[in-house]
């Protein structure tokens, strides 16, 4: 019998967590102090579950009562997991396979919920907002993980549902009921008849709406159908009254009102996915289909799905704000959303996972590649020739113009290969300013509105030029890929485009006078260049059935590299800070360069001086401490070597290395009770001794009396023990028989010690000794950071804490490229440093240590 | 090593023992002792922290707690965990703990595999790349506007999408791939599995060791750091635990506050139990100290081997 026990625990955990508070209420203040006082503070799950929408104070706020809270979902999530739990302790064949299923629907509900609740919070309510808190989610948690732990207990013995046949049935049948799930209101929109001036106004507008009907883009048009009937007129005009306590300002409500619909996105989002999980329903069900297509469908249409869903119900976008009025009227309060876009987007991906695992059970070969292999590198070669055509055709640059002498932009023209095909860049070009305030080049001596059309006129003749022929090289190399025909020449062609491309980056970004406008590459243009050399890369094996092994191999590395790329060598090019007075929200071309002017103001600006000397004093003093005292944790791992008792020695080993794995905040919180003024244990024991006389109030921690010493301690603390395992590693690693032939010569302990374990740590201790030598400079700043105060901060700022804190940690400062300035040197000295290290390591023990 | 030989061991041990000099004698004696008092210096702290968490607040607050738990009550863990932001706190730390250690230690382990083949194209090229990148750092303001460039300031993924590619874990993972029999590769080639699934099945179950280890590192390090939350959060979303623990240290007033409004009218009367802002601070630390407590003893015996196979070439 297997131990269920981990299963209960986390079944009851799950029913802990409806105890915690799960949403956390912000009442309004128009609503008055008592109204307000009726409101919980907060609301559990439990609350939730038992009395539904009852939970808030309805007689006062009756509008609330629509926000109801799903508690059935709730319940039965309860009831299901109660019974997953039973089912899970029988057993009896197929009684873990039914807790599972019962487990997976209990997470479902609980998932539903907590989406539908958080969803609830993240909305903009003018009389509660709610903002939901993490114990929202533990349910959901703890069933999955609950979930995972019976799908790992059925693994030692019958696994679940194991022919493919069965889970291919189960996710078409998830799908269909996906798809059914989407005939389901979404909406129900409920418009009291108190706030319209005739009831029947009231009525006319209350309706509830399905995913279809938004699909379809039926969703009523509350605004137009409104004004049409003018009931919102009556509202605002009318009844005003009674909604304008729910809000700060008047004009927020009738905002509101006067922003339409905009959900041609959201619409062909839930299009997609609606046909293609009808699709993958029809498929599944189908015996002789490649399983790969259905479950590619689902998957697709899930994330489709959920994408959908939130922006169905997420109320306060970044850009639209009141995307739809139906949401508004929820949001105030006049309707109600149900979690059935969530309950929709679960069944997709339940059918998908499902699809999924009925591939990973399948006794016959579930991929058939439908492309032959002959003809697969070609496949790859022309869809990456197409991708390229149309990132060609998408916008390629932007140029944003602005007066002489002034870094506000005036206006941005973004120009695109359409343009250019048009041949109508130049027009968009053409007094882009003259709209926003007539001419402003006019009186500019040398910078006429004509020297400006005219140099952007030039620009965009190139552009033109330079697209039209990319697209045509492009297309040509395209035509010969699909003809079979002369790969050399296609490669070509794509290499041509490719360096037109780069000469269009060029003309964009260096042609125009910077006075006046600054032009730049977009995303596109980038991504068009990409693409294109791997357009080339492949059309060079189209030939083949399979990519050489190297390139293969590269291939799978490029994602490392571009991750190496971006956050490792990128930031290389904020070195260019250094040489610029540089400025927060100005792009790099309008920054004023100032040459070495942050390298020289270092030594030459007397202040500046002063405190680049107190730091660096700072640094190597508390650096050269750790150094000189480097040979502790070998002297430490020595001596513990001589103790003989493996458990004695085991119990030091761990209990030493564990301050290595606190952080330095949590260093600093032991170090603020150990040394508190007058109360902690230190102040008590100097007491007790006679150090010090009773409530002397001495500031033990934060004073900058011998800061440097009390970093070395803690540092030491910390790294002692876990510095030693290293030495007590290459300890081990020392021939015995040296020690045996040392004993039969009639060496003594301290002899052992001297002449053998010494000289065999020395090497390690070497290595180690050079690597912090070449490290002196970048001590960290979290230690230095935690332990800083006003008081000691002259003497405990090291060279990184500086950087930090004349920048970040000052907002609004203008020091940033002197810190870049300040980064570049140590950067530089501190390679310089290794480097010499190195080269002393190998002239001395002939071994590099790189 | 069968058991007749280790009862000679045990013997030879016995045989040493008594064969003690007086000198190893007081050696012996001086040298437990040192240990004894380094080990305690180590452990006392988060001794003392516990007690000081578990009694009589108004007795901390005299600082009349200093070995022994008196009025012994859990009231202050209960509180703490009411206050605003700490549950999402936690929350945040777990899920950069799990998130960023899956993310690090899948990348490192899989790049580590790829830079061991040979037949790469360039491979020294792209291997040196990274291997470089250990060696030099842009400086505190390059990294921190390049992030800010990429759209990383105040979103949660800053925690674990940079860490992909850590130069020092993929050396430890090619030196220990390179130390593993290639025969069993090879057969798995010829069996038709391409680089995933040789990754998947074959290496993947052989270098666990040096996997554990680096999940520890990894995990341990994405939950003590606190700098990153300190200045990639200016609007105060994603806090973790750690960064409240600093925050609450720097900002006693606020922390009074914060007391006053998690206090039940309740919890008010009863001055034993009333939380101060000494007792939030300590208890917070020791909320951030546990888990590390808890999983410290199960993965302790993975620090030894993986820096043993980290010092055969770093």
């Amino acid at each position: 019998m297997k131990k269920k026990w981990p299963i209960l625990l986390l079944a009851v955990l799950t029913l802990a967590m409806f105890f915690l508070p799960a949403v956390t209420l912000h009442v309004h203040a128009q609503l008055g102090e008592e109204t307000a006082a009726a409101f919980p503070s907060s609301l559990s799950l439990w609350d939730m579950m038992t009395k539904g929408s009852k939970c808030l104070p309805l007689d006062l706020v009756p509008q609330m009562g629509y926000l109801s809270f799903g508690s059935g979902l709730l319940l039965a999530g309860c009831i299901l997991l109660i019974l997953g739990c039973i089912a899970s302790l029988i057993e009896k064949r197929g009684c873990a396979q039914a807790s599972i299923a019962l487990t997976a629907c209990a997470a479902a509900c609980f998932g539903t919920e907590a989406l539908h609740i958080s969803n609830l919070a993240s909305s903009l309510m003018y009389t509660v907002l709610f903002t939901a808190s993490a114990p929202l989610f533990l349910p959901l948690v703890f069933t999955a993980a609950m979930l995972i732990l019976e799908v790992v207990f059925l693994k030692g013995g019958k696994v679940l549902l194991q022919d493919d046949r069965t889970l291919r049935l189960i996710s078409g049948v998830l799908a269909v009921i996906g798809l059914l799930v989407m005939l389901l209101p979404v909406y129900t929109v409920s418009v009291p008849e108190t706030i319209t001036a005739s009831p029947a106004d009231a009525k006319a507008l209350n309706r509830s709406t399905n995913l279809y009907a938004i699909m379809m883009g039926n969703e009523p048009n509350l605004y137009t159908e409104a004004t049409s009937q003018s009931v919102y007129a009556d509202i605002l005009s009318g009844d005003m009254l009674e909604l304008e306590k729910y809000s700060a300002d008047a004009n927020n409500i009738k905002g509101i009102f006067t922003i339409r619909n905009n959900t041609t996105t959201m619409n062909a989002y839930l299009l997609g996915g609606a046909v293609l999980l009808a699709l993958a329903a029809v498929l599944a069900f189908i015996g002789k289909v490649d399983r790969w297509f259905p479950v590619a469908f689902q998957w697709v249409a899930a994330i489709l799905l959920a994408v959908a869903s939130l922006s169905v119900l997420t109320v306060g976008g970044q850009n639209d704000m009141y995307a739809s009025a139906s949401r508004q009227l929820v949001t105030l309060g006049l309707g109600a959303v149900t979690p059935v876009p969530f309950l929709a987007v679960l069944c997709a991906l339940g059918s998908a996972l499902a699809g999924t695992m009925g591939i990973r059970y399948a006794n016959e070969p579930y991929f058939v590649n439908p492309i032959p292999a002959a003809s697969r590198l070609r496949f790859v070669a022309v869809v990456l020739a197409v991708v390229s055509i149309a990132c060609i055709i998408l916008p390629a640059g932007t140029v944003s113009f602005s007066k002489p002498g002034k870094n506000k932009v005036q206006a941005a023209v973004e120009i695109s290969g359409v343009d250019a095909l048009t041949f109508s860049s130049a027009g968009k070009l053409a007094d882009p300013v003259t709209s926003k305030g007539a001419a402003v080049y006019e009186e500019e001596g040398d910078f006429s509105a004509k020297v400006v059309n005219e140099a952007t006129g030039r620009m965009a003749g190139t552009y033109n030029i330079l697209t039209w022929l990319a697209l045509a090289l492009t297309v040509a190399g395209l035509v010969l890929l699909l003809l079979r025909k002369n790969r050399k020449l296609g490669i070509a062609l794509f290499l041509a485009a490719l360096v037109l491309r780069c000469v269009t980056w060029l003309v964009m970004t260096y042609t125009l006078p910077k006075e006046v406008a600054v032009g730049s590459g977009t995303l596109w243009l980038y991504l068009s260049m990409l693409v294109l050399v791997f357009a080339a890369f492949f059309t060079n094996f189209v030939e083949l059935d399979e990519l050489p092994k190297k390139y293969k191999l590269f291939l799978m590395m490029l994602p490392f590299l571009v991750a190496v790329f971006l956050f490792s060598y990128l930031p290389l090019y904020g070195w260019s800070y250094a040489f610029y007075n540089y400025k927060f929200g100005v792009s790099m071309d309008q920054q004023e360069f100032v040459g070495l002017k942050w390298f020289t103001e270092m030594f030459t600006n007397e202040a500046n001086r002063v405190n680049i000397f107190r730091v660096l004093k700072n640094t190597f003093g508390m650096s050269g401490l750790n150094l000189l005292t480097s040979w502790l944790p070998m002297i430490f791992a020595i001596f513990l070597n001589e103790i003989t008792q493996t458990r004695f020695k085991k119990f030091v080993q761990i209990f030493t290395t564990l301050p290595n794995f606190i952080s330095w905040a949590l260093v600093f919180s032991f170090a603020m009770c150990l040394f508190a003024m007058d109360t902690g244990i230190f102040s008590k024991f100097m007491e007790a001794i006679g150090a010090v006389p009773k409530d002397s109030h001495i500031v033990w921690l934060n004073s900058s009396e011998h800061i440097w010493l009390k970093m070395w301690g803690w540092n030491t603390w910390k790294g002692l023990g876990w510095g030693a395992i290293m030495y007590l590693a290459a300890i081990a690693g020392i021939d015995q028989e040296l020690y045996e032939a040392a004993q039969v010569d009639g060496a003594n302990r301290w002899h052992k010690m001297r002449y053998i374990t010494l000289p065999g740590l020395l090497p390690t201790f070497f290595v180690l000794l050079m690597l912090s030598i070449s490290n002196i400079l970048n001590n960290g700043m979290e230690q230095y950071l935690v332990f800083q105060n006003p008081m000691n901060k002259n003497s405990i700022e090291v060279l990184d804490l500086y950087v930090y804190n004349i920048t970040i940690a000052s907002r609004g400062t203008t020091l940033y490229s002197y810190a870049t300035a300040i980064g570049i040197l140590k950067t530089i000295v501190s390679v310089t440093l290794l480097f010499s290290a190195n080269f002393a390591s190998k002239k001395l023990r002939g071994e590099s240590i790189m | 090593m069968t058991v007749r030989e280790n009862k000679m061991v045990k013997e030879n041990h016995r045989k040493n023992k008594q064969k003690l000099s007086r000198g190893d004698v007081i050696f012996n004696i001086c040298n437990y002792t040192v240990f004894i008092l380094i080990t305690l210096a180590c452990i006392f702290p988060f001794y003392y922290l516990f007690i000081n968490t578990i009694s009589d607040n108004e007795m901390v607050r005299l600082g009349q707690i200093q070995l022994i738990p008196k009025g012994i009550h859990f009231e202050n863990y209960v509180q703490v965990m009411k206050i605003d932001g700490i549950i999402d706190a936690l929350f945040v730390s777990v899920a950069r703990t799990v998130l960023g250690t899956v993310w690090t230690v899948g990348g490192c382990a899989f790049l580590g595999y790829l830079v061991t083949k040979q037949e790469m194209w360039l491979r020294k090229v792209w291997y040196r790349l990274i291997i470089i990148t250990m060696y030099f750092s842009a400086g505190l303001i390059p990294w921190y506007m390049n992030l800010r460039m990429l759209g990383f300031l105040d979103n949660f993924w800053v925690y674990v999408i940079p860490g992909l590619v850590s130069p020092y874990n993929v050396i430890l993972v090619k030196t220990f791939i390179e130390g593993l029999p290639p025969s069993l590769e090879e057969s798995a080639t010829l069996d038709g599995a391409g680089y995933t699934r040789v990754f998947i099945s074959i290496i993947m179950p052989l270098i666990t060791p040096i996997l554990a280890t680096l999940c520890i590192f990894s995990a341990v390090g994405q939950w003590n750091s606190f700098t990153d939350t300190m200045m990639l959060m200016p609007s105060g979303k994603f806090y973790t635990l750690q960064f409240l623990l600093y925050k609450y240290q720097n900002e006693a007033s606020s922390l009074a506050a914060l007391v006053r409004n998690a206090q039940d009218a309740n919890a008010l009367a009863n001055i034993s139990t009333k939380q101060t802002a000494l007792s939030v601070r300590m208890t917070v630390a020791m909320v951030v100290t546990f888990p590390i407590l808890l999983v410290y003893p199960f993965f302790q015996r993975y620090f030894v081997k993986g820096i043993m196979i980290g010092a055969v070439k770093g």
